[in-house]
């Protein structure tokens, strides 16, 4: 940290806080989705055509949104514990975050192809 | 000094004697999160690994749920990634409203309604996990 008494007003602390905020509550607008649409469960014909439906495109999409939403969520929070609990990891603070946010999108590209693939070759729903 | 973001709202300017208590609330609120984010870090990347990942979203149909359900831990792993992620969730909820919804009333409200609703969706997931009994 060059300047200031806090990591969370300017520069890439703000930006790690701001996502982190993002995907944490759009992953929990879809857990609540999700304990809807499992409940479905005792009514096999409703559950198995909502499941279909998540194979449209556009909910193929928002899957690997989700799958991003996910895994930045996940990987920053171990950034926030390493900075709470090693201060002195502090000084690589800046280098850890694009090391995440690389790594959030590099997996979100992998499992976005796996995701996605399916819609294309027609091979699946 | 570290400042963390997720306790902006217990740094407020009162210095009533009511504050320790509510300090001491904020202390256990951010273990939780760093706990409970922990063990969600693997819950949830194997959930959606092998639920979106590994097998395809289309092919999620309930005999694949009844497969996997006829494995009590697997009802325990999902339980508590149920659990874990509502509480994580509403206490991250939580500082947001803080932050973000500034009269009081409207805040009571809106918290109230969102407790409300992941409490009932709770015991819902949890109904829908325990008393499964599909055979295929």
């Amino acid at each position: 940290m060059s300047s200031g008494s806090t990591m969370y007003k300017g520069k890439t602390g703000q930006w790690a806080f701001v996502l982190h905020r993002v995907t944490g509550f759009l992953v929990l607008m879809f857990i609540l989705l999700h304990v809807i649409d499992i409940s479905t469960i005792n009514y096999p014909s409703i559950y198995n055509s909502i499941h279909r439906l998540y194979g449209n495109v556009v909910l193929r999409t928002f899957e690997v949104g989700l799958l991003f939403g996910l895994l930045y969520h996940a990987l920053n929070g171990l950034r926030v514990i390493m900075i709470d609990f090693f201060p002195g990891a502090i000084k690589n603070e800046k280098r850890v975050f694009v090391g995440i946010l690389s790594l959030s999108l590099l997996l979100t590209v992998v499992g976005g192809v796996i995701i996605l693939r399916p819609f294309f070759t027609g091979s699946v729903g | 000094m570290v400042v963390r973001p997720m306790n902006d709202a217990s740094q407020g300017s009162s210095s009533t004697p009511r504050r320790r208590s509510k300090q001491n609330f904020e202390t256990w609120s951010w273990f939780f999160m760093r706990i409970s984010g922990l063990v969600l870090f693997f819950l949830a990347l194997i959930h959606f690994s092998l639920t979106h990942i590994f097998t395809d979203v289309t092919q999620t149909t309930v005999a694949f749920v009844a497969k996997r359900w006829s494995n009590p831990l697997w009802r325990v792993f999902d339980w508590l990634l149920l659990a874990l992620g509502l509480l994580h969730g509403n206490n991250g909820l939580r500082f947001i409203m803080d932050d973000y919804i500034r009269t009081p009333r409207r805040r009571a409200f809106t918290k109230a309604a969102i407790y409300s609703l992941s409490f009932a969706l709770f015991v819902l997931g949890t109904i829908t996990i325990v008393t499964y009994k599909g055979t295929l």
